[in-house]
């Protein structure tokens, strides 16, 4: 089990140094295979450590395992450890399975491109790292992974480095995502200083002990931080569709994978915390509510289809965030497993989208391409079911969970539940006006002047077979825990983290019933404005200028800090810079040369005087000697 | 014994000063030139005096060292003023200041 873990985590990283010391001794197919077999690997080592794990005693099944210390310093010890525990072993699962078909899926959608190999082994590394972060056997481990998995971020949005709009992606990605580290490692300074370890049992047992003093609500807080950066939810949620410049695999990667998901991971990991600062987590349940609220309203405008995809991903981690929020672990990690398969299998759909109309990403010019891409279409209208939560596909399954744990969580829990029915209602409205101005009517006249077919070759083959399985995969991954009936995945993750919340069956039904007629009810919706063309589009001319300005946080941003640090800096530059610093450079160099010049007057060149002044200087250095004696 | 050390101290001065005025005072790089040794010979002098006064051999080690670098000395001023004149310069130190500041 041990084995097989360190063998997991350290297969892609392998890889990206494989591919990046052979440079162009590596074919760019062969580098894309060799990304994608490490990947594989790690996803075989993960299943082996998940069920020699399953022989296991419920009591033995967490293990620290330390290769060596990695940072010591006076009585402060770090080992570059790992924990294994049912809760990073299905992590673990998930991010190198799922992973591993993305970048599979990438080997086709890549080919072609300059920089293949460049593009593979950041891939490698970026599964590396989300492995590394669950993985981690101590905070600063996980910091490590968390760090790492920003810097991915930032290589591969910013992949396309010749698009200025791209760079500026990359930037934001990065500059937001280190806001999130810089709280988290204040978190863990006040860790340090209260514990003396980042272990996390030494700081678990801390928080036990502290249950809602300052300290603890601080720690909490400064790991919500981190992971609201990082899961995009408010109040920094801005980067995660400009996000949507990088190549569309890596859309997928960040969104369904890695990245997104660390957020949950950490609210789950550390919630013997966060359950002894409540405000705070309840604070993260609040803050996934407005994120899915806020996130689905922004969807319904978008023209993007890659844009449209990503707010409905901030939309689910909302939900994940309500979940995790109200302690229901297994819930949230359920959700972000399924949410994982169908959001997976719609960015690579809307890829084979992209593709198949020479890299055009608007929706308004698509129209009718169920005629050209039937089987294309079958996958993203599951991927569609799923995201709505239809049953019986994933969707349905653990998006009701965690609904069904809002109604049994009290009347704060009644409110987030009521957001979380708009939300599904909104899920379906968004997801189904996407798939019939994709797919649906007449094919567009774009559609029909610039569709090609792929070529049936490797890559074309490639793209397929992962879409086929991810197909596969959103329809029967949510039967792995039926509310009421059959909780496998939550009794597997009790030891790691128990639920705090239990519904009852009455509230598993009330939930599905309101999430799927709200969730139909939306789909109808969206069919008889954009299917039937029925209803008109509502203009609501404020509105839809809000919503396309995304409620104007970018602008709000840009006015609260970027505009006064420019401001800062232009006065610091004139105020301080110019006069201080510059002036007393100036000043310097001024004062030598004038020195210099009034100097230079004593050099007359006639030996005559240099013989004199030698002279009179001997003489008076004559007098003085005898004189002082 | 001969003559008390300070005769000899006031020949040497006596040379020294001599080459000094000769230095300070004249134009000709080859009088200069003159000049400069007839210093160098006072301190000599004055050295030998010195060390026959004391006992020690150390001032007849340095005059034999000041007669070496007074010969290397002479050879390189010689050498720049045949330069000088073969470049058609006028023999005046007075004229040569191009290295005025």
């Amino acid at each position: 089990m041990i084995i097989a873990s360190w063998v997991c985590l350290f297969a892609p990283l392998g890889a990206t140094v494989a591919i990046t010391l052979g440079g162009t001794r590596w074919t760019r197919r062969g580098a894309g295979r060799l990304a994608t077999a490490s990947v594989f690997v790690s996803f075989i080592a993960a299943a082996v450590a998940f069920f020699s794990m399953l022989g296991r005693d419920t009591g033995d099944r967490s293990h620290l395992s330390t290769a060596w210390t990695w940072l010591a310093a006076g009585n402060f010890h770090v080992g570059l450890s790992i924990l294994v525990d049912p809760l990073s072993i299905f992590m673990m699962l998930v991010v190198s399975g799922v992973g591993a078909l993305i970048v599979g899926y990438s080997i086709g959608y890549m080919d072609g491109d300059d920089e293949e190999r460049r593009y593979f082994a950041y891939m490698a590394l970026f599964v590396f790292s989300m492995l590394l972060l669950v993985q981690a056997g101590n905070l600063l481990l996980l910091l490590v992974g968390w760090g790492l998995v920003g810097l991915c971020s930032y290589f591969l949005i910013g992949y396309h480095h010749e698009r200025p709009a791209a760079v500026a992606a990359a930037k934001k990605a990065f500059i937001m995502n280190a806001f999130g580290d810089a709280t988290m490692a204040l978190a863990f300074f006040l860790l340090i200083q209260k514990t003396g370890s980042l272990e996390f049992a030494a700081s678990f047992q801390w928080a036990g002990g502290a249950a809602g003093t300052w300290a603890v609500n601080l720690v909490a807080l400064g790991l919500l931080g981190g992971a609201v950066a990082k899961s995009a939810q408010l109040p920094l949620q801005t980067w995660l569709p400009d996000a949507m410049e990088g190549p569309t695999p890596v859309s997928a990667l960040i969104h369904a994978a890695t990245m997104v998901t660390a957020g949950v991971y950490l609210l789950v990991r550390a919630a013997p915390i966060f359950e002894r600062a409540a405000h705070v987590q309840q604070l993260a349940a609040g803050l996934g509510a407005a994120t899915l609220l806020l996130a689905g309203f922004i969807a319904l405008v978008q023209v993007d289809i890659k844009r449209v995809i990503a707010y409905s991903t901030m939309s689910q981690i909302g939900y994940m965030f309500l979940g995790a929020g109200l302690g229901a672990y297994a819930n949230a990690m359920f959700h972000l497993m399924t949410h994982a398969f169908f959001k997976a299998l719609l960015f690579l759909a809307a890829g084979i989208v992209i593709h198949a109309l020479v890299g055009e990403q608007d929706m308004r010019k698509m129209g009718g391409l169920r005629r050209f891409l039937p089987r294309t279409y079958v996958a993203f209208l599951v991927g569609a079911l799923a995201l709505t939560g239809i049953p019986p596909l994933s969707g349905f399954f653990s998006k009701d969970s965690i609904l069904a744990s809002a109604l049994a969580a009290g009347w704060y829990g009644d409110l987030l539940f009521a957001a979380g029915l708009v939300g599904a209602f909104l899920t379906g409205l968004y997801t189904f006006r996407m798939l019939f101005l994709v797919f649906g009517g007449e094919p567009s006249a774009y559609a029909r002047e610039h569709f090609h077919q792929a070529e049936r070759n490797e890559p074309w083959l490639w793209m397929g077979l992962t879409v086929g399985a991810l197909t596969v995969l959103s329809v029967i991954g949510g039967w792995i825990q039926i509310a009421g009936l059959w909780h496998p995945l939550t009794d597997f993750l009790k030891p790691a983290a128990e639920p705090l919340v239990e519904p009852s069956g009455l509230q598993d039904l009330l939930a599905s019933l309101g999430a799927v007629s709200l969730g139909v009810a939306g789909a109808l919706l969206a069919w008889s404005i954009y299917g039937t063309r029925r209803i008109g589009v509502p203009s609501a001319r404020p509105l839809r200028a809000l919503l396309e300005h995304k409620f104007y946080f970018d602008e709000a941003y840009d006015l609260l800090f970027y505009r006064p640090a420019v401001r800062l800096a232009q006065s610091l530059r004139d105020s301080v810079e110019r006069p201080l610093v510059q002036g007393s450079l100036t000043g310097i160099a001024a004062g030598a040369r004038r020195v210099g010049t009034e100097v230079t007057e004593l050099q007359t060149g006639v030996v005559r005087t240099y013989a004199f002044a030698i002279a009179g200087s001997v003489a008076v250095l004559a007098l003085v000697f005898v004189w002082v004696k | 014994m001969g003559p008390n050390v300070t005769w000899y101290v006031a020949v040497a001065s006596f040379l020294f000063g001599i080459g000094a005025l000769g230095v300070m005072l004249r134009r000709s790089p080859l009088i200069i030139l003159l000049s400069l040794e007839i210093m160098l010979n006072g301190a000599n002098l004055a050295f030998i005096a010195f060390s026959r006064h004391h006992g020690h051999l150390d001032g007849q080690v340095f005059a034999l060292a000041v007669m070496a670098v007074a010969a290397a000395e002479v050879v390189v001023g010689l050498g720049l003023i045949v330069a000088m004149n073969r470049r058609q310069l006028v023999l005046d130190v007075d004229k040569l200041s191009t290295l005025r500041g």
